[in-house]
Order: structure tokens, then sequence, then C-alpha cells
């Protein structure tokens, strides 16, 4: 087996170069967890086959590890190289669990605040719902970084990491925005309290810290994005 | 040959070098180099990187496979890429044509 190959023929110290090396890289690596795992398996897959090929052209085992450590360059650089694929597939998930979040804190207040039977019309929603052109606006800036950081980017210009994660932020703080605002609104209009205020209150709670969460991650992201 | 003066023309490097068949990462670098004569002798932080661009925007995807107990990830064109791929060929025809018709050693007609 081509792992074992690296194990039995070349000793420890080849096995354990390339293992402090690889611990070095998944250090430096941030971002989603299964993007990071997937980065780290499949880099350690291509150093253990650049060792082997190595080996197999006569090089000692050690020197082998050394040189295809080597052509990999170092952790820190390797990491570097993927920050911008992490920080789009941060600022793709982020934003795909506020758009999948999103009808589940309205729908709560739109059952609570929807405009009478007789007033019909955006006019009337945007009354009883002050928030929505702010909705809309969140809604936009999601759906034109997602189409322009996945595929459609071959039509598309491209959203690079830095701008998606600042969409990423400027989503987060909407939705924070909106959330607050609609507590302080139904709060101060003196609607009775009810169970369907308080799912609607703690459905923007909740997004609310998670909102608080996103920006702060996202901020983490950006110190560490080179571009 | 420095990486900056590939830029532009990576992604159908790439794109070219999965036509064959399905490669993983480290043999797609491998392929580079061996299919230049070792004029493209690209780094790791240059190579994975891309080929991750290339399956988000749908021009290759890969697969897990398990091959002498590790776990390998197998890139291949998409139909979506092979069209790519066909449109760049294209594009490089043309421009390397115009290119080498300016840069070929030759007297330049005298301008009045």
């Amino acid at each position: 087996m081509a792992s074992d190959c690296i194990a039995t023929s070349t000793g420890p110290r080849p096995k354990d170069a390339l293992a402090a090396y690889l611990s070095d890289l998944a250090a430096q690596l941030h971002g989603p967890r299964r993007r990071r795992e997937a980065i780290f398996t499949e880099l350690r897959d291509g150093l253990e086959q650049a060792t082997e090929d190595r080996i197999a052209t006569g090089l000692a085992p050690d020197q082998a590890a050394a040189a295809a450590i080597s052509q990999f360059g170092s952790p820190g650089a390797v990491a570097d190289a993927f920050a911008g694929e992490l920080t789009t597939a941060y600022a793709r998930r982020t934003i795909a669990w506020f758009i999948a979040t999103g009808p589940l804190v309205g729908i709560w207040w739109l059952l609570l605040l929807h405009p009478g039977p007789w007033r019909t019309g955006l006019i009337a929603l945007v009354a009883a719902i002050p928030v929505i052109p702010l909705i809309i606006a969140a809604i936009a800036t999601a759906g034109g970084t997602l189409a322009t950081t996945g595929r459609l980017i071959r039509w598309l210009p491209e959203t690079g990491p830095r701008r998606a994660l600042a969409a990423t932020i400027a989503i987060a703080m909407l939705c924070m925005i909106i959330d607050l605002t609609m507590i302080t609104m139904v709060m101060a209009s003196g609607v009775p309290t009810g169970p369907l205020m308080m799912i609607a209150v703690a459905a923007s709670l909740i997004r609310i810290v998670c909102s608080i969460t996103s920006v702060r991650h996202a901020n983490l992201m950006r110190v560490d994005d080179p571009d | 040959m420095r990486p900056e003066l590939l830029k532009g023309h990576l992604d159908a490097l790439l794109l070219a070098v999965l036509e064959p068949g399905p490669q993983h990462g480290y043999a797609v670098i491998e392929s580079l180099r061996s299919g230049s004569g070792g004029a493209l002798d690209l780094p790791t932080g240059t190579v994975y990187p891309a080929l991750h661009r290339l399956e988000r925007a749908g021009l290759i995807a890969s697969d897990w496979q398990t091959v002498g107990g590790r776990r390998r990830r197998a890139y291949h064109l998409t139909p979506a890429g092979q069209i790519a791929l066909s449109e760049q060929r294209a594009l490089w025809d043309k421009f390397s044509t115009a290119v080498t018709a300016l840069l070929k050693r030759r007297t330049w007609p005298a301008t009045a």
C-alpha cells in the first residue's frame, strides 16, 4: 500500500517530517471546517504521492520527503494560496444560510403584522412591515454575491473573496437592523403579548446572535485574507 | 517559467490536462510539467486553488476515491468544461498566430 510504503520503508523520520508539515499547514488553514478538511486530505495525498515518486526514483526516504515538502512550498504560502477559495466558500455558505433561514424568521412577523384583508398591495405591506426595503436590499445583495461566486462566473464578472466577505458582513448587518427594528417596533406598538409575538421575537433574537457571530467570523477571515 | 506569465491561460491548461481523463491534483502538476517539457513547473499553491475555482465554476467536477488506503480527489471535465476548452483552444490559436506573426524576426517595411 502506498501509505504503508512510506511508513515501513522510510522509518519514522520522513513520516515525522510530513506529519509536522501537514500539522503546520492545518493550523494555518482558516475557513469552513469541511472545506478545510477536504483541502487537507487532498494535499496530504499529493504530498505522500510526491514523496513516493521520489523514493521510486532512488532518493533516500528522508531526502524524498524533504524534496516533496520543498516542491509544495512553505505551509504558510500554501495556506495563503487557499485563503481566497476558503473565504469565498465561507461567504457562500453564510449567505446561503441567511437566504434559507430568512423565511423562517419572516413568516412569524408576517403572520403577526400583516395588513388587514381590506388593505392590499405593496404600500400596505410596507406600512405594516417597514423593513421590507431592507429585506429586498439583503436579498439582492445575497443573490448577486451567490451568482457571481458560483457557476455563473463563466458568464458574469467574478466577485473576489474580499468583496464576497464584505457582502456577507453587509447582509448580516442588514439582518441585525431588520430584527432590531421589528422587535423595537412591536414592543413600542403595544401589540398584546401572545405566542405568535413570542415566536417572532425569539426567531429574530436567535438570528441576531447568528448575525453577530457571522460578522465576527467574517472580520477574522478578512484579516487572514491576503488579497 | 514564472506563474504570472500564465495569467489568463492557466484555466485552459488545466482543462487541457484533464481532457484525456480524470486526474488528482498532484498528477495534474506532474502532467503540466511533463507535457511542457519541464517549462511549466507550477507550485502547489497555484494549481490546487485553480482547480477548486474551476470546480466552483462548474467546468470540472471531482470524486473522492480510496487508492492504496488513501483518500484521493480526482478531477474530471464536465460537459461545460469541454465546451470551454474548445473555446479557449480557438482563442489561443487566433492569439498565438497573431503574436507569432508580430514577434517573428523579419525586416519591417520602412514608413515614409
